[in-house]
C-alpha cells in the first residue's frame, strides 16, 4: 500500500490544477467551472486553435503542455477517465481560431466518444473541428483488439510538431493530414516492474513478482499480455528498441526523435542510462537520432514503469519540433 | 392533431410528456440495463429530463419549437454523464437546427431525425445491427420521411411504430458496441435499453407511456 499525499481521492484533480494554474500563472489560465486550462500567449500567426485532454493521471500532460508553441487548451478529465463532452465543448470555444480548433485525441472509447459529441456540438455552431487520433502503442496492435491501438506516449511529440506547425500558418486540413501522418511514423512500447496504486486506496493495481515485468504495458494500469524475467536493462532495451525499429523501418536519411519516458516512479538515474543502452542500439542499426526528449512526459500515476517513443521525421517536420515553445512542462 | 407544424406549446407538450413516461418507466430501464449494460441508464435518462424540465420550466414559456428541442439538447449534453444521455442530446439538437425554418413540421422531424442520426453513428461509430439506439432510431426516421406532408403528430404516431418494431428487432441481436459486447449471447433475447428511449420519446407525442411490458418482447 502507498498511500496519496491527498485531501480524498475526488479532491486530487481539482486540487492539482488549482496548484497548476498558480504556479504557472505566467503561462495558463485555469476555468474551475467548465474545467480546462487555456495559453495565455500563443503566436499572433496561429490561425487554428489546437485542444488536447483526457484522463487525469497523466501529469505532466496535458495541461503541462498548453502555453506558445504548443496547445491552445486541455481539458482534463477525471484519473483516467475521458473528459465530459461540456468540458471538450466549451473549451473547444475557448480555444477556437478563426481557422477552427483541431482536437488530438488519444485512441480511448471514451474520449473518442466526448470529442466526437464536442465536434457535434461545435459544428451545430458553425465552427470547423477536425481531428488527429493518437494511436500510438505497438503492443495494443492486434487484429482481436477492435478498439485499436492505444493513444500514449508519442502523443507529447504530435502535440509539440503540431503546435510548431500550427505557429508557422498551416490550416486546420494541413495540420490534420501532416498529425495523421505523424502518429503513422510513431510508435511506443512500455514496459513495468510495478503497478500504479490507486488514489483513495492506496493499493496496487496489480502484483507482480519480484524480478518480473509486464511487457507492453499501456498508461491506465491494464496489465500487459505478456510476462517476462526482468533480466538486466540493456537486453530489454534492445529488444524494444527492435521492436520499434521492425514496425517503423526509418529509412538511413530520416532523422528519428527519441522519447524516454519515466511512468510515474522510474528514477531519471535509470531513464538516462536507459537512454544510453537505447542509443547505442540506434547507432548499431545506423539510425539517426537527431532529437531526443528523456524524463517524465506522460505518466501512469506512481506506476514503475518506462516507455520508449520513436518518431521518423523529415526536415520539414524536424523545423516544426524545433520551433519556440513555452509551457509548464516544455521550453526551448 | 391536424395542424401541418408543432408550435412551441405542442413541442413542449411533448417533452413534458416524454418526461412522464421516462419517470413512470425508470424502474424497468433500469431493471433492463442491468441486463445489458451497466445499469445506469434509466438513471440518466431520467436525470436527462429533469434537467431539460427545469431549463423548460425556467425559460420554455413562449419559446418556440426550436428553443424548446434547444433546451432539451443542452440538458442532455451538458448535464448527463456517460455517454447515452449526451447521444439523445444530439438527436434533440439536429431536431432544434430542423425546426429552426418552418417549424416542427412531418418534413423538418424528418430531416432532424436523420441529422441526429448521422450525428450519433459518427460519434458511437455504430451501424443497424448493433443493438444500439441506431436500431429504434433508423427506422423512426424512415417512417417520418415516409410520412412527409402529413400531420406531424400522425408522423410521429408512425415513427413510434417503426421504433417500437426496431426495438423488438434488438432483442434478436448480439451486441458489438459497449458494455454489452464482452456480454456475448447472454444478451441475446434482451432489447436495448437505448432504442427503447428512442420509442418511447417518439410515443410520447402523442401520450404517455406508463409501462415498458406491453411493448416488450418476453423476454423470459
Amino acid at each position: 500500500m502507498a498511500r496519496y499525499f491527498e485531501n480524498s481521492a475526488d479532491d486530487l484533480v481539482p486540487d492539482a490544477l488549482t496548484g497548476f494554474a498558480r504556479a504557472h500563472a505566467d503561462l495558463v489560465e485555469f476555468d474551475a467551472s467548465d474545467g480546462y486550462v487555456t495559453a495565455r500567449h500563443t503566436a499572433p500567426a496561429r490561425r487554428v486553435g489546437l485542444l488536447s485532454g483526457g484522463g487525469s493521471g497523466h501529469e505532466p500532460m496535458h495541461a503541462g503542455y498548453v502555453g506558445a508553441g504548443m496547445l491552445d487548451a486541455a481539458c482534463p478529465g477525471r484519473v483516467f477517465a475521458s473528459p465530459h463532452n461540456r468540458q471538450i465543448y466549451r473549451a473547444s470555444l475557448a480555444a477556437a481560431r478563426p481557422g477552427g480548433v483541431l482536437h488530438i485525441v488519444k485512441n480511448y472509447t471514451g474520449d473518442r466518444i466526448n470529442f466526437g459529441i464536442a465536434a457535434e456540438r461545435l459544428a451545430d455552431q458553425g465552427i470547423t473541428c477536425s481531428r488527429v487520433l493518437v494511436d500510438d502503442d505497438l503492443a495494443s496492435d492486434s487484429e482481436e483488439i477492435a478498439a485499436g491501438r492505444r493513444g500514449t506516449g508519442g502523443t507529447v511529440l504530435v502535440e509539440k510538431i503540431l503546435g510548431g506547425a500550427a505557429d508557422a500558418g498551416l490550416g486546420i486540413e494541413e495540420l490534420t493530414e501532416l498529425g495523421t501522418a505523424m502518429v503513422g511514423r510513431c510508435r511506443t512500447l512500455a514496459a513495468a516492474s510495478a503497478a500504479h496504486h490507486a488514489p483513495g486506496t492506496g493499493e496496487p493495481a496489480f502484483s507482480l513478482p519480484v524480478g518480473e515485468l509486464e511487457y507492453g504495458v499501456g498508461i491506465h494500469g491494464e496489465r500487459a499480455d505478456r510476462t517476462r524475467p526482468q533480466g538486466d536493462v540493456r537486453a530489454l532495451v534492445e529488444d524494444m528498441t527492435g521492436a520499434l525499429l521492425a514496425e517503423l523501418r526509418p529509412g538511413a536519411d530520416e532523422p528519428v526523435v527519441a522519447l524516454v519516458n519515466g511512468l510515474g516512479s522510474v528514477t531519471l538515474l535509470e531513464l538516462y542510462g536507459i537512454f544510453g543502452e537505447m542509443g547505442r542500439v540506434l547507432d548499431a542499426r545506423r539510425v539517426r537520432l537527431a532529437r531526443h526528449l528523456v524524463g517524465d512526459y506522460v505518466t501512469a500515476l506512481d506506476m514503475r514503469g518506462f516507455s520508449l517513443t520513436l518518431l521518423v521525421a523529415d526536415p520539414a517536420v524536424l523545423a516544426f519540433y524545433d520551433a519556440p515553445v513555452h509551457t509548464a512542462a516544455l521550453r526551448w | 392533431m391536424t395542424t401541418a407544424a408543432f408550435d412551441g406549446t405542442l413541442t413542449r407538450d411533448w417533452m413534458h410528456r416524454f418526461a412522464d413516461s421516462v419517470y413512470a418507466t425508470e424502474a424497468e430501464l433500469t431493471a433492463l440495463d442491468q441486463r445489458v449494460g451497466d445499469g445506469d441508464f434509466g438513471n440518466n435518462l431520467t436525470a436527462g429530463v429533469r434537467a431539460a424540465q427545469r431549463l423548460l420550466d425556467a425559460h420554455g414559456e413562449g419559446s418556440g419549437p426550436s428553443a424548446t428541442l434547444g433546451f432539451m439538447a443542452t440538458a442532455f449534453l451538458d448535464e448527463i454523464g456517460g455517454t447515452s444521455g449526451p447521444l439523445f442530446g444530439l438527436l434533440f439538437q439536429a431536431l432544434s437546427r430542423a425546426a429552426s425554418g418552418d417549424g416542427l413540421t412531418a418534413a423538418g422531424l424528418a430531416e432532424g431525425a436523420e441529422q441526429g442520426l448521422a450525428a450519433i453513428r459518427r460519434v458511437g461509430d455504430a451501424s443497424p445491427g448493433d443493438k444500439t439506439l441506431v436500431d429504434a432510431l433508423t427506422p423512426a426516421a424512415a417512417a417520418l420521411r415516409a410520412s412527409e406532408g402529413t400531420p406531424p403528430g400522425r408522423a410521429l404516431a408512425r415513427a413510434a411504430d417503426a421504433a417500437w418494431q426496431g426495438v423488438h428487432d434488438t432483442a434478436g441481436l448480439s451486441a458489438r458496441m459497449g458494455r454489452a459486447s464482452y456480454l456475448g449471447e447472454r444478451v441475446t433475447g434482451i432489447p436495448d435499453p437505448g432504442a427503447v428511449g428512442v420509442a418511447l420519446f417518439f410515443a410520447s407525442a402523442a401520450g404517455p407511456v406508463n409501462a415498458l411490458a406491453p411493448y416488450l418482447p418476453d423476454a423470459g
